[in-house]
């Protein structure tokens, strides 16, 4: 029992400690030590409650002739023994846990950006230079990876077994998580929530490239994406964010206004003031698009961080769409 | 079934019988028919396993398979045959009543339960066949071509159902009780039957009124669950495990009273500290109530809430301690005879710690992020349900058989399902553990062709389970209208209900019984002033 609690107190130093001193945290790692630990000290009751089992059930299996058991009802203080390791047990786990999440949550500064959306069946991927994959996600290894995730139609979840991470694909929410590439190679990720017939086939690859690997596939694309004019470009974006779910270039109104003919027009928004669609108001309204919200329609738009450049790409097709 | 009329009562005296032993007995034929429904289910899904892409089931049969496979066994079997079957067999006769405290409402009660049934038949072989999981999370459930509503009228006739119970159950266990049966003297199976329908009264209104909302947002075009109006898809998981969390407890209490009754008559001992099983009880019961969100781990809710909820559910492993080791003290210089119904429950406790412990787990937040809707979950909630629950079932079947059914099991028979059942199980149900580690996803009609030695391995072992349920099942019912005559006492227990004759008279107790002791009288005093357990302390 001493022993138990020394092992008890020495587990929870070294389990708390080592979140705020790690050099790069890799929630992986930690996951690993909380799962030794768990699985340790839950074999051990297990196997405690087993053999006590056929124990007793070999040594006071009744003899012919035997009358009743013994007469006892009960101890304090062996209830009060089974009562509190158990307690102290699950404290201990539930103090590690927390521990071990708040890893999960706290994504690192410098962390490369990804947006998936999952759609039945099948995940679209966008990286920060515009560039667009479907069931396919390229990261550099060595870079914490932060994945902003949504859904298209219904609930989806996005599951790196190698990462062990999860998160769900909620229609009209951005929720996210983050991990660490350690090293080069291709992993497999899955759909966990179902979502129809398509669910068991709803798989993406992951590839978590070298640096340098993943440098020339970003160039390549980029190099691709500069040989175009601005509205080209502009128009590669719209289509490539996946900003026609919600709003069309024909006119028609849908979640969001339309794009047509917006640039130049007089907008209401919905606490009454009137204002002139110039740049500056295109250009907010994709990176704070709560700021201004035009009248009748709802605050639902996720904002997205652009470039600059990008940005004015896309101004600059807007104002064709007439 | 009274004595004189046994073999010849006609159809009609049990249609309209309003006697809590009949009722008992209808509520069990009605979930074993489901229960041997969801097993076939199971055999076509299984056998479809055998290899990835197997083309014997496919994709969209294989969604309405564990569709109604899960809602079954879940639904129809579990939760009925506790508080259905359990509950209208026992309470009466071990609070020493002549029937329950409204007994035309419990025939209402159980007629809707059938009304209930057959709608969820006929959602499978109906078009528009259910395939949205016995969760029905929208928006899929909304969007799907399924025939949602049958299934949403199915569960408000289940709650009616269980409401009504609850309520003439709550009321009999309160108000009728035979006199010096005091709450310190009821049966533990009455305390855990007490509980879960304390957990039905709070809990079924509210997933009545989420499934409700899914209805009208599916027909009747409101926006409750639709993202794109302002409405919420996860607002339904919330609702849902609001109930559906404490349901597992509505089965769980009532098997906790079981082998308690069992584990004591056939130890010979009194039940280790019954107070503290009592308090286990109902903390189970309370705490219960407040750890849903650890079904929702990974679906985006706030941070603070996930870990608050975490350190709950792992609370609930104390109370659930307490009861595991209470047992094993019961065992300990007991004088132990392993009739069928103790093997099962002996049984039961060593998978149930396996059950207990990997749900603590799923309920370890950061594990859970990478187990979560994997199989490692549905191994879990196998090891409880079918496994552990449903061991439990069959024990207490077993051991009032006589008193319900006048006449004795097959106790070699049943001896010998027991280990083809446990082998069955452990071979079906532990290798999901380690395919859910490995990052298998649950709901999954194929998987990656690097699965299938494990895959194989379940497959043999379900077939291997499901042949000891039939053999169980073969057992009842020979048993039923074969077996050997029984005695009123054949396990000389020292509970109420066998101080009366098996099967009971209709008015069970020809005078209401005084109470003067508890129902766990065991033991011889002389033997009890050396006894002090010291094997435990090693701990």
């Amino acid at each position: 029992m001493k022993r138990f609690l020394t092992f008890a107190a020495v587990s929870l130093l070294f389990c708390l400690p080592s979140v705020a001193l790690a050099e790069e945290v890799d929630p992986v790692k930690s996951w690993d030590n909380h799962f030794r630990l768990y699985a340790i000290l839950v074999t051990a009751i297990w196997v405690l409650v087993t053999v006590l089992l056929i124990y007793f059930s070999l040594r006071y299996r009744r003899k012919k002739g035997q009358g009743d058991g013994a007469s006892i009802h009960g101890n304090i203080f062996l209830e009060i023994v089974w009562t509190l390791v158990p307690f102290i047990i699950v404290v201990l786990l539930g103090v590690q846990t927390w521990a071990v999440f708040q890893e999960y949550r706290k994504v690192p500064k410098n962390a490369y950006e990804l947006n998936v959306q999952g759609f039945m069946w099948g995940w679209n991927v966008t990286y920060p230079d515009g560039i667009k994959t479907t069931n396919e996600l390229r990261v550099p290894v060595g870079t914490p990876v932060k994945v902003n995730l949504t859904s298209k139609d219904v609930l989806h979840a996005f599951y790196i077994p190698e990462y062990k991470v999860q998160e769900e694909a909620i229609p009209g929410r951005t929720t996210y998580f983050w991990f660490l590439p350690t090293k080069a190679g291709e992993y497999r990720a899955y759909c966990t929530e179902f979502c129809g017939a398509g669910h068991s086939l709803m798989l993406a690859e992951v590839h978590a490239m070298d640096k340098a690997d993943f440098q020339a596939w970003v160039a390549k694309y980029k190099e691709a994406a500069a040989a175009l004019s601005p509205v080209e470009k502009g128009k590669k974006l719209v289509d490539g964010l996946g900003c026609l779910g919600c709003h069309t270039i024909t006119g028609e109104k849908s979640t969001g206004p339309t794009l047509k003919g917006i640039f130049g027009s007089s907008v209401v928004l919905s606490d009454g003031r009137k204002i002139i669609a110039n740049e500056e108001y295109i250009e907010h309204s994709i990176s704070e698009p709560k700021r201004d919200i035009v009248k009748g329609y709802s605050p639902i738009m996720p904002p997205y961080k652009l470039s600059d450049e990008d940005l004015h790409a896309i101004t600059e097709y807007l104002k064709t769409l007439k | 079934m009274t004595q004189e009329s046994a073999g010849r009562s006609g159809l009609k005296e049990w249609i309209f019988t309003t006697d809590h032993k009949k009722i008992a007995v209808m509520y069990l034929i009605t979930s074993l028919v489901v229960f041997t429904l969801g097993l076939l289910l199971a055999i076509v899904m299984k056998a479809g396993q055998w290899s990835p892409g197997n083309s014997l089931v496919g994709p969209k049969l294989y969604n309405v398979l564990f569709t109604i496979h899960g809602a079954g066994m879940i639904l129809w079997w579990m939760i009925p045959v506790f508080t259905g079957f359990f509950a209208n067999l026992l309470v009466p006769l071990m609070i020493g009543a002549r029937d329950v405290a409204f007994p035309r409402l419990n025939a209402l009660s159980f007629w809707f339960f059938v009304g209930a049934t057959v709608m969820a038949v006929l959602a499978l072989v109906t078009p528009g066949r259910l395939d949205i999981g016995w969760t029905g999370y929208p928006p899929y459930s909304i969007k799907t071509d399924a025939n949602t509503s049958l299934y949403v009228f199915a569960v408000h006739l289940l709650g009616a159902s269980a409401l009504a119970s609850a309520v003439n159950f709550l009321t009999t266990i309160i108000t009728m009780r035979a006199p010096g049966m005091t709450w310190g003297r009821l049966n533990l199976a009455v305390w855990g039957i007490f509980g879960a329908f304390i957990i039905q009264l709070f809990g079924i209104p509210v997933i009545a009124g989420a499934v409700t909302l899914l209805l009208f947002d599916k027909y009747l075009g409101t926006n409750f669950y639709n993202a794109t109006m302002g409405g919420s898809p996860i607002l339904y998981q919330h609702l849902f495990w609001f109930y559906a969390h404490p349901a597992v407890y509505v089965i769980a209490l009532p098997a906790f009273g079981i082998v308690s009754e069992i584990v004591s008559t056939f130890s010979r001992k009194k039940i280790f500290g019954y107070t503290s099983m009592v308090i286990a009880l109902m903390a189970i019961a309370f705490l219960g109530f407040d750890v849903w969100i650890h079904h929702l781990f990974t679906k985006g809710v706030e941070d603070w809430a996930r870990i608050v909820q975490s350190l709950l559910t792992l609370l609930i492993a104390v109370p659930t301690g307490i009861k595991v080791f209470n047992w094993l003290a019961t065992m300990h210089k007991g004088s132990i005879d392993f009739k069928a119904p103790m093997l099962y429950a002996v049984g039961f406790i060593t998978l149930f710690v396996i059950g207990g412990v990997t749900g603590i787990g799923n309920g370890l937040l950061a594990i859970d992020i990478d187990v979560h809707d994997t199989l490692w979950v549905v191994a879990h909630f196998h090891t409880v349900l079918s496994m552990s629950m449903t061991m439990v079932a069959f024990a207490g079947i077993f051991f009032w058989f006589p008193k319900f059914t006048g006449r004795m099991y097959n106790e070699r028979l049943a001896k010998i399902t027991f280990w083809i059942i446990l082998i069955g199980s452990l071979l079906a149900f532990v290798p999901y553990f380690k395919l859910g580690l490995e990052g298998m996803p649950r709901r999954y009609w194929s998987y990656p062709p690097e699965f299938t030695s494990t895959y194989r391995v379940t497959v043999i072992g379900g077939f291997i389970l499901i042949a000891g349920f039939f053999m169980t099942l073969i057992n009842i019912v020979r048993s039923a209208f074969a077996g050997e005559r029984a005695t009123a006492n054949p396990w000389n227990a020292k509970s109420l209900e066998w101080t009366i004759p098996s099967p009971p008279p209709s008015y069970n107790f020809e005078t209401i019984p005084v109470i003067t002791a508890g129902p766990y009288e065991y033991g011889s005093p002389e033997e009890g002033k050396k006894a002090l357990p010291e094997e435990a302390e090693a701990f």
